[in-house]
């Protein structure tokens, strides 16, 4: 019974096929069609891809996605990890630091963009008011800067609790053998945490880098409730694009299209920046 | 190189809560400068405890930590010089093979032309020259037990090595090459050593003297043969040796005026050294012997009195020799022999006994009788 294996796999292959094999297919045979309502689909070939790598919209999108996730990757690790080495190992203060992280981790994305709009307000909001006290004048709606800056705030607020248990679940994973036997070796504090407690955190870091890249790319409901992707486009991301394309511009072609370029992006970045991490000071000399 | 001894060493985890447990019960133990000994005991008797407590991973509840006679109790490990092995192997696997044996030196701020050349002469010694610029994470658990221990040994002014259990990872068939090679490199720096582990195969080659622990105490520090031959108590009687001393309870009779141990119908004769120890008036006694010491006769020896009946149980091959079960004749008490491999016998078969009196122990309340 060599199909016996198969057998076993097939509920998950059919969850898998109907959960993402089936719509992506779909989406693949959309982006190589026109549709517009009222007209008979026909075929455009890579014509819809040519539109959107042309376009200067998803252009600007994309160079304001990479930017905004590079922003949250190299604050939100940073100081995840730093949060995660303060937290107490053991004790009523455990229990108690891991339901405060949890919080924002257990609120939806349109809340946290709804609870941040109200912060926000101009007319009661608790942001404009506090800036008003320093003499500056802070506006999500007509100021860039402050858009994004908030934007920025918003999704480290509500993300960085999550690198910080899955460091802290990495560190508390480490034998404390390896930092007794830094201290026979008479390791510093900084070469303890170079040399034992960062390589030991390699397999969680990739995980914990790979998620927040994955979804701050995807970053959606924040910035649409917050600023609507104003003011003007500042704070139009690739998914705020890409719908706008498809739903609001009637062009469903053109939106899967920009799905798959949008889809091809994310794995290859994502792949790029494993293959880093995963070879990253692997058996060096160390410092000399 | 230095001599190490810990005074009156007590430790209490958990102390004044429930779970409060004495892991190490007032312990005294001299270790000479440049000596191999071992600390065996089974799980759970505190000999990991007494490790850390000196190489100062831990501080003790009560007593003394002293090296070369002085009183470091109170210092860090990093002050203390002394190297240790940890069961598994750790290795600082973001740096190569010899950026783990140069840590300890580059900590300590040695410059790196010294660096060179002392992991040049750990390398040559524990033959890791093949490997010094591979990733530790590509070696085998063996080589990076290695690895740990030159990082141990690297230092020249490192006082002592502790091995807490080093061969739990690596698969018995590699454990002789790493053992030698352990031994080598403690005889080739004279380093005073100790190698804690539950094996005592393990604890007697490695080491000179061997301490045994139990439930927190020391029990005996001895050399392997000595362990061997004089346990103090009953418990390192069983403990050492495989199988263990055949512990028989017996009572004490008077035959022709001398004392004698008395098991059912069956008289055994004691050694003389030891008649004046005996009181006839004890209870709770029990005499030992060596599987490998009782004489073991077919042929039935007639007016040979020293010979005792019994039946054989059970016949266990043991590659080159072989262990019988047997049951001495009208009691139930079982006598192990160790016989040569190729002594004919078959379960069920009678067979005669004899104990020489020299390589009798007898114990009063587990403890060992000895001529003063």
């Amino acid at each position: 019974m060599k199909q016996r294996p198969w057998l076993f796999l097939l509920p998950a292959l059919l969850l898998v096929s109907i959960s993402a094999f089936i719509p992506l297919m779909t989406v693949m045979n959309y982006s190589q069609l026109t549709l517009l309502p009222g007209t008979e689909p026909y075929f455009a070939g890579l014509e819809n891809f040519i539109a959107v790598l042309e376009d200067e919209g998803f252009r600007g999108a994309l160079q304001r996605q990479i930017v905004f996730s590079f922003l949250v990757l190299i604050t939100e690790i940073p100081l995840g990890l730093g949060l995660a080495l303060c937290m107490p190992k053991e004790g009523p203060g455990v229990g108690l630091s891991l339901v405060l992280l949890g919080i924002p981790l257990l609120i939806p994305w349109n809340v946290v963009g709804i609870i941040w709009r109200v912060f926000t307000r101009s007319d009661i909001g608790v942001l404009p008011a506090a800036f008003d006290w320093f003499g500056y004048s802070y506006s999500v709606s007509s100021n860039t800067f402050d858009a994004w800056w908030t934007v920025l705030a918003m999704d480290i607020w509500h993300w960085t609790p999550l690198v910080v248990l899955i460091c802290y679940a990495g560190i508390q994973a480490i034998p404390d053998e390896y930092y007794m036997a830094a201290k026979i070796d008479r390791a510093s504090p900084w070469k303890t945490f170079r040399y034992v407690t960062l390589p030991n955190l390699r397999g969680v870091l990739i995980i914990a880098v790979l998620l927040r890249l994955m979804d701050s790319f995807k970053i959606y409901a924040e910035p649409f409730v917050l600023t609507g992707g104003g003011p003007g486009s500042s704070t139009t991301f690739l998914s705020t694009y890409t719908s706008r394309m498809a739903i609001g511009g009637f062009q469903m072609g053109r939106g899967a299209a920009t799905s798959l370029i949008y889809f091809f992006i994310v794995i290859l970045i994502s792949f790029v920046i494993y293959i880093i991490m995963l070879n990253l000071g692997q058996g060096a000399g160390g410092d000399q | 190189m230095a001599e190490i001894e810990v005074r009156d060493i007590r430790h209490v985890y958990d102390a004044g809560t429930a779970d409060e447990t004495v892991a190490v019960d007032h312990v005294d133990l001299t270790l000479q400068d440049g000596s191999a000994n071992a600390l065996l005991g089974p799980s759970g008797c505190g000999k990991t405890t007494l490790l850390q407590i000196i190489s100062g991973l831990l501080q003790p509840t009560e007593g003394q930590v002293l090296i070369d006679g002085e009183d470091v109790t109170d210092q860090p490990p990093s002050e203390r010089d002394i190297a240790q092995v940890f069961q598994f192997p750790v290795i600082y696997d973001s740096m190569d093979v010899y950026g783990n044996l140069a840590f300890p030196l580059r900590n300590g701020g040695t410059p790196e032309n010294e660096i060179e050349e002392r992991v040049q002469k750990i390398a040559d010694l524990l033959e890791l020259n093949d490997i010094l610029h591979s990733s530790p994470s590509n070696l085998g658990p063996e080589l990076n037990q290695l690895v740990a221990l030159g990082r141990g040994i690297i230092r020249a002014d490192t006082s002592a090595i502790l091995f807490d259990e080093p061969m739990t990872d690596v698969e018995p068939a590699r454990k002789l090459t790493i053992r030698r090679r352990v031994k080598e490199a403690q005889q080739e720096f004279e380093i005073t050593a100790l190698y804690v582990t539950h094996d005592q195969h393990e604890a007697l080659t490695f080491a000179e003297q061997v301490a045994i622990m139990r439930d927190g105490h020391l029990v005996q520090y001895d050399s392997g043969e000595t362990l061997y031959q004089n346990p103090v108590n009953t418990f390192i009687g069983h403990f050492i040796g495989s199988p263990g001393m055949n512990l028989l309870d017996c009572g004490v009779t008077a035959n022709d005026e001398t004392p004698h141990a008395q098991i059912g119908p069956h008289t055994i004769a004691v050694s003389e050294d030891i008649h004046d120890e005996i009181d006839l008036s004890w209870t709770d006694c029990q005499i030992g012997i060596r599987p490998s010491s009782v004489t073991v006769q077919v042929a039935d020896p007639k007016e040979d009195t020293n010979y005792i009946p019994a039946t054989v149980d059970q016949v266990e091959m043991v590659g080159g020799y072989q262990i019988l079960t047997t049951r001495l004749d009208d009691t139930d008490v079982e006598v192990k022999a160790r016989v040569a491999h190729d002594f004919m016998i078959e379960e069920g078969a009678s067979i005669w006994l004899s104990f020489p009196p020299d390589t009798v122990q007898f114990f009063h309340e587990k403890q060992a009788v000895h001529a003063q």
